[in-house]
């Protein structure tokens, strides 16, 4: 048990000091050089810069949408999957093939966990008393030559993507995202084993695409060759009317763009 | 009595530790034991599709699409599966899976990006030849999965995935 | 009014000498940018803990509308992005927040690696450092499947599939992470689960350490 000095009294039966400690700040001159107190002059200039980069912020969010791409199909074979751009350079490491193929274990866990364990564990791994970078070349040669890998797969990687992107056409590039105002003909209401699948308003669907532009890059002997044999996942013979409603069909998806 | 005798103070504290670890065991087991579940259900077993007649296939891949039952936690859902479908020299029906074995994006047969007559993996470059063999260096280690394939009165049905036997090849 | 308040709830529990401990810690020169501008570079791990408050509030907000099941999260975050006023700003800012947190994040991390500051006795808390830079790994990672779009999805199918590589443990990771054969609602569940309640535990408990080993070390010296 802690000593308890028997002279001394508390609020009621609490273990709060009855004697009060005066709530004042010290006075700048005790303050060496040019140190200064946390609160509230070190916070001020803290906050202001913070102020900075929130309105930078701020108008980054308000002039750039964040991106939302269609809804997840996982039957969508054409897509190319491109992670977040933190972790770029991971899966661009494993495009190499000394860590892939039968190596691959070297792309996952080696290089990557080697780099990991080195950083948690450079405290021990640079144990000297020097703090200077420049004193201490290897660690801080090994740091850039980390942050130039880093640097150049990332940019590999977004290279890669943008090449792959170019060589499957501007329509693979962008899907047409669905446009929630768009209003489909009076016709189109009518196809119900159309809109089973692509939607009452053409907007698409999980295994449909949206076919609100659909004239944009669809000649219209192309449509109506989809429409009578179909297509990927859509089977032949879905349209059960008249030549001449076909044509019409077809007509009223080609003038869509 | 043991010789070596354990004061007041040393057994508390193995009492504190037993009752610590009951509380926590007691606690934490139904949760792991809920996160875990995946782990340990029995995997379903898939039923056969019909994709179409023998005839429908030559030696040159086509891509199917049908449907299977999928059950995904609460939601029963058709999902569509693909296969490349070619005929082989002898006469029966190859199905391929377009997995990549590397890293799961989809492969495509003649991929504008990639060779002729080859699947190409848009991820990272894998490549295959035509009966799903990995072409040797490059990423992926193993062959395109195949389909188990049946035929009843000239109609393909597809069945379960399973490993493909083809080695690697040179490309 | 406020003295008054102040003095009531002091008496009761002796306030004052934690409250004077916080605001008359000595600040000292070299990294206030007041003085030296090259001093900026101390920012940025008060930047990181900044935007992190960004997110963590926007994200609280985002949970109002969002909803974690592959039926309807993506319309749910669709719907908040073009329906709710200020929704698409919210998201913007969780969205472009989570990029900039791993940016500030990096020049933290570099800032203390080129001042040498993880070195004795600081040691501690570069590793608690590093944990807080995987478990804001892990919330991106698992933050991006959330919308449940075609990005989205594909990524974290890349993403599984590279833990699954992993010799002997991969295959449980991959069931642990998706939950189930398919990549599917289970999936969606488990990755909303982490991200908003396991992963953020655990990082509110890391900074909270980061935080208190910095106040009781004190800033380290000037190079």
């Amino acid at each position: 048990m802690a000593k308890i000095d028997k002279d001394a009294t508390f609020v009621g039966d609490s273990r709060i000091s009855a004697k009060r400690i005066p709530n004042v700040s010290p006075s700048y001159s005790e303050y060496p050089g040019k140190n200064e107190a946390f609160w509230p002059d070190f916070l001020l200039k803290e906050w202001m810069v913070a102020a900075v980069c929130l309105v930078g912020f701020l108008v980054l969010t308000v002039s750039h949408d964040p991106p939302l791409t269609a809804r997840a199909n996982p039957n969508d074979s054409s897509f190319t999957p491109y992670p977040d751009w933190y972790f770029l350079f991971l899966y661009q490491l494993l495009k190499y093939p000394w860590v892939a193929g039968k190596y691959v274990l070297l792309g996952i866990l080696g290089v990557p966990g080697v780099a990991f364990t080195a950083m948690i564990l450079a405290p021990w791994l640079d144990a000297g008393k020097e703090r200077r970078a420049f004193r201490r070349p290897i660690a801080t040669g090994l740091m850039f030559i980390a942050l130039f890998c880093i640097f150049f797969l990332t940019w590999e990687a977004d290279h890669h993507h943008t090449a792959q992107l170019a060589a499957k056409g501007p329509a693979a590039a962008a899907p047409a995202p669905a446009d929630p105002n768009f209003k489909a003909d009076g016709m189109w209401a009518a196809q119900t084993s159309c809109i089973s699948c692509h939607g009452g308003n053409m907007e698409g669907g999980p295994a449909a695409p949206n076919l609100q532009k659909v004239g944009t890059n669809q000649k219209p002997e192309d449509i109506q060759k989809i429409i009578t044999e179909g297509k990927g996942g859509m089977p032949p013979g879905m349209f059960k009317g008249s030549d001449e409603d076909l044509k019409k069909l077809v007509d009223y998806l080609a003038s869509l763009k | 009595m043991s010789k070596k005798e354990i004061s007041r103070r040393t057994f508390l504290n193995y009492a504190l530790m037993g009752t610590g670890g009951f509380l926590a065991a007691g606690m934490i087991t139904p949760m792991v034991r809920m996160a875990i579940d995946p782990i340990l259900k029995p995997k379903a077993s898939g039923s056969e599709v019909a994709v179409g007649s023998v005839d429908d296939f030559g030696p040159e891949p086509k891509k199917v699409d049908f449907k299977i039952n999928v059950v995904d936690g609460w939601h029963k859902a058709e999902s569509t599966n693909v296969a490349w479908v070619r005929k082989l020299e002898d006469g029966s029906i190859l199905a391929l899976s377009p997995i990549c074995k590397h890293l799961g994006c989809t492969v495509n047969f003649n991929d504008p990006s990639g060779k002729p007559n080859e699947y190409f993996c848009p991820c990272h470059e894998g490549r295959y030849a035509i009966n799903g063999e990995v072409i040797l260096n490059t990423p992926p280690t193993a062959s395109l999965d195949m389909y188990k394939v049946t035929v009843k009165e000239g109609k393909v049905f597809l069945g379960e995935k399973e490993k493909n036997p083809r080695g690697g090849v040179k490309g | 009014m406020m003295q008054k308040m102040y003095d009531w709830v002091d008496e009761r529990l002796n306030i004052t000498p934690m409250w004077r401990d916080l605001a008359d810690h000595e600040v000292p020169e070299h990294v206030n940018p007041a003085h030296h501008f090259s001093a900026f570079v101390y920012c940025f791990g008060g930047l990181t803990f900044f935007i992190t408050v960004i997110q963590i509030l926007s994200g609280m907000f985002l949970s109002m509308y969002y909803v974690p099941d592959i039926m309807n999260a993506y319309e749910s975050v669709k719907y908040l992005q073009t329906e709710v006023a200020f929704g698409v700003i919210v998201r913007g800012m969780h969205h472009w927040g989570a990029s900039l947190v791993i940016v500030m994040m990096f020049l933290h991390t570099l800032r203390v690696f080129f001042t040498g500051s993880y070195k004795k006795p600081r040691e501690l808390n570069w590793v608690v450092g590093m944990l807080i830079f995987f478990v804001m790994l892990g919330l991106g990672f698992t933050g991006y499947l959330l919308p449940w779009d075609q990005t989205a999805y594909f990524a974290t199918v890349v993403g599984v599939q590279i833990a699954e590589s992993v010799p002997i443990i991969g295959p449980y990771l991959k069931y642990l992470l998706t939950g189930g054969d398919i990549f599917g609602a289970l999936t969606l569940a488990r990755f909303f689960a982490i991200h908003v309640f396991f992963l953020p535990a655990a990082l509110l408990g890391l900074l909270a350490a980061h935080f208190i080993m910095i106040r009781v070390q004190g800033v380290s010296g000037p190079l």
